[in-house]
């Protein structure tokens, strides 16, 4: 039996109180790295553990932060990235409501094995209760000398920040952060330069995720290979999942990386209501391609699952049962992009707005021939051509629908209506 | 230098180039609408895309990579990309089907046809028609201000014009607002822009989103004739072209001299065109029983022999104004020598400038492209935002690159940069040149200081010594070495260098211009609008210029003169360079060009002029002047000079610095004559109070 180590204070009552979380040895790792370590042997720690980054794209984390130059006359920052906008995914706001002083303890440990003596934490903006939590914590944590001037007797200086979203999907994405962080409108940045050159006020930076950030206190605490023994040895950790849709008990899940995708839904959530069958799942928030069911037996981390066509992304895993209309699903999830569409560039901006009208007219029942082909040419015309990844996911997902569950689609053209109603 | 091969051609680009103009170089063409040579790389419109070998695969944006970011082959050979393969081709023909299925195509109506990008890159890249079958959007059409029109549902969110007010014009008054489908370019609460650069965003715009407003709907551009000229609105002589139909100036826009303008010119430059068609002097007119009458030319120039009969020669004088041609100034010379005085001025303002002290002392040394090359600035007395825009735009330029202190003494005002206040006037600069305060010790250190010296400093009181006095901290600092010269005067008037370098100044027994005013008997007015004449009480004037501004109002014979665009003329600017303007129409009515209604003048009034045509007066002037021959070339000021100047440096008096551009967009007789100057001055002046309540 796999026992939690993330959501360990999470059920712990007052869990978000620095005193619930010093009791459970909270703190401690920052301690043991402070006096222990050097900021190279924890980048080089977390390099050995293969810690790979849950913000969505899998980057080794401690890859990432062997870019930030060693010597540089400019500060240098740490970004939590908390926006968590991917629908579907719910992990980091459990963290921060729940047991923010592993979130703290986490970034402490990364800024000291960066540099950095300034940290953001880029919340979303409906995250009111994970906002107030964390702005307490930090509060609890600078009086505690966790937080500071010389941290526990080390000339460590580190502070906390914490950022409200005001809304945006896009402001997920880390070098549109760092501009909505700058006061800007949000839009993805030209890379190169990369932001662990220049990154958050032209100045060196790593952006991580919330879950990617409270691994680092483990990996201190237990060491590389503890952290490496758990699920595949290239994509490895304890890993949270956000299960929801159609299964019996939805909810956040923490199992090793790895972990069957069927095993995570039916022996973990519950499988799906009585008398239901599961006809697809989407395993990594919106932006990841669609699993149909036949495809279940795939781990969740990954590589597996982009070997399979699909990603790991977020690890919102979205159940869909067989009542459900494949195109209302992709419509609705269309809908969002095309929504949150920041209107940088023209595939995502002028492609998704045509897609939208289609899929909608699909939809209705308003289909009309070669409307699937025109389908096809879209997410052609959009995927490769876009600034970020948004668009880019946007018709990767799309192309996976129309691939797996194309006779819905003509369904609904040729009898003129959706069979689902 | 980076080596690479476009669709197999070997090249070798400089390593800060990007793809696309690397493909550029190859002779490959890749369309674009968001990148622009003088604006960050945006690389949204995504019409740019390449195929790198060895890349993705997926196509790149080449205007968003650098060659220094290919990777060499396994073999290490050469990078390669490719601008026409399948993948390529198909990729831009699906980002130009998407640019246009919610672009109105509604290039019938539409100003920019004919000149769009939009058009042309659709119909050499593009397919023949659209499979799009949906609703177009529709965006409302956005005030932002008199000269920009916008038609909003043609715009293809390239940012171009945000990215140019925001980092060329220094001022972030568009943006783009909304997110997706409903991104919209605005000035947000829909107020007018207020820079005096904006009218470039409408040769930005790659589609007709942004327009000019004052020639909306009114010619088609393969109607107009083309001529390029040179500005004279200020002291720069930007490079413009002069659009007509027939005789009608129709518009005026931008031509490139990377040494001057680049490829921006100022809102007057090109918006004035309006008020060369009104006020306009086409007759000549004289004055009896107290008011003036229309008179034929016969009668006009027997006027002025009566008047020159009755006076004797010193008591004769003529100023030139501030849009003159070295030609007309120098037929007037001639004919005032011959008259027998030398009271002479092109200096309307006073200003303390003087021939006598050598060029050096009077032109723009570090010329306006050294302005980026230059490490440190102080401005004395000016105000360039508003004297010579494009050439504050070129300071922020440079400021933009970092590490250029720049500290000014005068009024304080907004710059479009940041800058040190130093203070109000003469104390402040004689605190300078003893050494004293942290800017003194800044510009001692810098390589390359640079000492920018408006009118404002010098056309006071104790101008002469404030000259010298900047010469003198010219000196100090190391501003004046064998590679390098800081001494920088800023003109604001087209004519002024060019009448310096003819001597159109007072001989040792001549009047200055204020002088005149009071005291000669005959007084000419070459254009000349901007000297007060209130204290004019009594004379004969004689006004020979283009519009009904202040110089014919006081006039009793008016000799109605040609207009920049209608007359073959020579310029030289504030560094000193001479430039020849080109004729683009005809001065309307019985209007003449001024050389020549000088020459015909000094027939009757017995003195002929040794010159019969435009090239023999310009033969005599070059054999007299012979820099005046090399055209687009300065002849530099001599070092030396400066330090000469310096050594003058004395008592400054208590005076403060006034820049001498109080209106921008009304600073001579044709702009007065604008209404489109007239309602950009009203709303700056409203703006301005509005920003001071
Ligand atoms: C459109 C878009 C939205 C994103 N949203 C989020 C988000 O909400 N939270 C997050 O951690 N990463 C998000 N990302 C990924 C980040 O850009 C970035 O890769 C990540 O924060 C890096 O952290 P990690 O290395 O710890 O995964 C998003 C990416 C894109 C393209
Ligand atoms: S892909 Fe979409 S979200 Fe990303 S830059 Fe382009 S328009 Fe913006
Ligand atoms: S208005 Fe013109 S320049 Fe500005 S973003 Fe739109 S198309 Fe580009
Ligand atoms: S020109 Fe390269 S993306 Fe627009």
């Amino acid at each position: 039996m796999f026992e939690p180590v993330l959501l360990k204070n999470v059920y712990v009552p007052d869990g978000h109180l620095i005193a619930t979380y010093e009791a459970g040895g909270g703190y401690r790792a920052l301690e043991k790295a402070l006096k222990e370590y050097t900021p190279h042997d924890i980048v080089e720690l977390v390099k050995r553990s293969n810690l790979r980054g849950r913000g969505g794209a899998g980057f080794p984390t401690g890859m990432k932060w062997s870019f930030v130059p060693k010597r540089a006359d400019k500060p240098k920052y740490l970004c939590c990235n908390a926006d968590e906008g991917e629908p579907g995914t719910f992990k980091d706001r459990i963290i921060m409501e729940r047991d923010p002083h592993q979130l703290i303890e986490g970034m402490a440990i990364s800024a000291y094995a960066i540099g950095a003596e300034v940290a953001y934490v880029y919340v979303r903006g409906e995250y009111v209760l994970a906002i107030r939590r964390l702005e307490q914590a930090i509060a609890e944590a600078e009086a505690k000398g966790y937080l500071g001037a010389r941290i526990l007797g080390s000339d460590f200086n580190f502070v906390v920040h914490v950022h409200c979203g005001a809304g945006a999907y896009i402001c997920g994405e880390e070098t549109a952060m760092l501009d909505s962080l700058e006061g800007k409108r949000a839009q993805p940045r030209l890379k190169p330069p990369f932001p662990a050159v220049a990154g958050l006020y032209a100045s060196p930076t790593v952006i991580n995720n919330v879950e990617t950030l409270v691994c680092v206190p483990h990996i201190v605490a237990r060491g590389a290979d503890w952290f490496r023994g758990i699920g595949p040895e290239k994509s490895p950790g304890p890993k949270l999942y956000c299960v929801s849709g159609h299964v019996r008990k939805p909810g956040l899940y923490e199992l090793p990386m790895g972990i069957p995708l069927r095993e995570l839904i039916e022996d973990h959530a519950g499988g799906p209501p009585t008398g239901r069958k599961i006809k697809a799942v989407i395993p990594g928030g919106v932006s990841a391609p669609v699993i149909p069911e036949q495809g279940l037996d795939v781990g969740m981390d990954f590589d597996s699952l982009a070997a399979v066509g699909s990603m790991l992304g977020s690890a919102g895993v979205i159940v869909v049962d067989d009542t459900t209309c494949m195109v209302r699903v992709a419509t609705r999830i269309i809908e969002f992009f095309h929504h949150e569409s920041c209107g940088k560039c023209t595939p995502c901006r002028e492609g998704l707005n045509w897609v939208v009208k289609v899929l909608r007219r699909i939809e209705a029942g308003e289909g009309a021939a070669g409307d699937m082909e025109q389908l096809d040419m879209l997410c052609k015309g959009i995927f490769g051509n876009t600034f970020c990844a948004l668009g880019d996911g946007a018709a990767m997902g799309l192309r996976a629908s129309l691939t797996h569950f194309r006779d819905e689609f003509v369904a609904h053209i040729e009898e003129r209506r959706c069979p689902f109603v | 230098m980076a080596k690479l091969k476009v669709d197999g051609k070997e090249i070798e680009v400089p390593d800060h180039f990007t793809l696309l103009q690397a493909c550029e170089e190859a002779g490959a063409e890749v369309p674009r609408f968001c990148f622009h040579e003088r604006l960050s790389v945006a690389g949204n419109c995504r019409m740019c895309l390449i195929e790198v070998k060895g890349g993705p695969p997926k196509p790149a944006a080449s205007c968003a990579m650098g060659v220094r970011d290919l990777r060499p082959g396994p073999n290490g050979e050469a990078p390669e990309v490719f601008t026409t393969t399948p993948m390529v081709k198909k990729a831009r023909e699906g980002v130009m089907e998407f640019l246009l299925i919610n672009h109105p195509l509604d290039c019938p109506i539409c100003d920019q046809g004919g000149e769009c990008d939009l058009q042309d890159q659709a119909m050499a890249f593009g397919i023949d028609s659209s499979r799009y079958q949906e609703n177009k959007r529709a965006v409302e059409d956005k005030y932002i201000g008199p000269l920009v029109k916008t038609v909003m549902n043609r715009c293809i969110h390239c940012t171009r014009c945000v990215r140019f007010t925001t980092e060329v014009a220094g001022i972030a008054e568009l943006g783009l607002i909304g997110r997706g489908e409903d991104a919209e370019i605005t000035t947000y609460l829909e107020q007018a822009m207020t820079s005096e650069l904006q009218g470039n965003v409408v040769d930005l715009c790659p589609v007709g989103a942004l327009t000019s407003k004052p020639f909306a709907f009114t010619a088609r551009p393969w109607e107009l004739n083309k001529t390029e000229s040179i500005d004279v609105m200020d002291a720069l002589g930007s490079a413009i072209r002069v659009d007509t139909r027939g005789r009608e100036v129709m518009r005026i826009m931008p031509r490139v001299n990377e040494d001057i303008n680049e490829e921006w010119i100022s809102d007057k430059s090109r918006f004035i065109w309006d008020g060369l068609k009104t006020q306009r002097l086409d007759r000549p007119y004289v004055k009896k029983d107290g008011r003036l009458q229309p008179a034929t030319w016969g009668e006009a120039f027997q006027a002025i022999k009566a008047a020159v009969a009755k006076t004797s020669g010193d008591k004769i004088g003529a100023i030139a104004g501030d849009l003159a041609s070295v030609e007309e100034m120098y037929a007037l010379k001639q004919l005032i020598a011959a008259l027998g005085s030398e009271s002479i001025d092109c200096r309307q303002d006073g200003a303390a400038l003087d021939p006598s002290l050598g060029r050096a002392s009077y032109i723009f040394n570090p010329t306006i492209a050294g302005i980026e090359s230059a490490d440190a600035l102080l401005i004395i007395g000016s105000n360039p935002r508003f004297e010579a825009s494009v050439l504050n735009a070129r300071i922020r330029k440079r400021y933009r690159m970092g590490n250029f202190p720049i500290a000014v003494i005068g009024e304080p005002g907004e710059l479009r940069y940041e800058y040190e206040y130093l203070g109000a006037g003469t104390e402040t600069l004689a605190e300078l040149v003893s050494g004293k305060g942290k800017f003194a010790a800044t510009l001692k250190k810098a390589q390359r200081p640079m000492i920018l010296i408006g009118q404002g400093a010098i056309a006071g009181e104790g101008g002469a010594a404030v000259l010298a006095a900047a010469a003198k901290l010219a000196g100090a600092v190391g501003a004046v070495t064998a590679e390098w010269n800081g001494f920088a005067v800023l003109h604001t008037a087209a004519s002024r260098v060019g009448g310096l370098d003819l001597g159109f100044v007072p001989g040792a027994n001549g009047k200055s211009a204020a002088e005149m005013v009071t005291g000669s008997d005959v007084l000419f007015l070459l254009g000349a609008d901007e000297i007060d004449l209130a204290a004019r009480k009594s004379g004969f004037t004689v006004y020979i210029g283009s519009h009904g501004d202040n110089g014919a109002h006081a006039a009793d014979v008016i000799l109605p003169g040609a207009t920049y665009t209608e007359k073959s003329g020579t310029w030289v600017n504030t560094e000193g360079r001479v430039q020849v303007g080109n004729r683009a129409g005809f001065a309307p009515g019985d209007a003449r060009e001024d050389w020549a209604i000088i020459r015909a003048l000094s027939d009757v009034l017995g003195k002929k002029l040794p010159f019969d045509s435009l090239g023999e007066l310009r033969s005599k002037l070059y054999a007299a002047h012979p820099h005046f021959a090399e055209v687009d070339a300065i002849a530099t000021g001599n070092g030396d000079e400066i330090a000469a100047l310096g050594q003058k440096a004395g008592e400054m008096g208590k005076s403060v610095f006034a820049s001498p551009v109080k209106d921008f967009y009304l600073t001579n007789p044709i702009a007065r004559a604008s209404a489109v100057m007239a309602e950009c001055s009203a709303l700056a002046r409203n703006n301005f109070k509005a920003a001071a309540e």
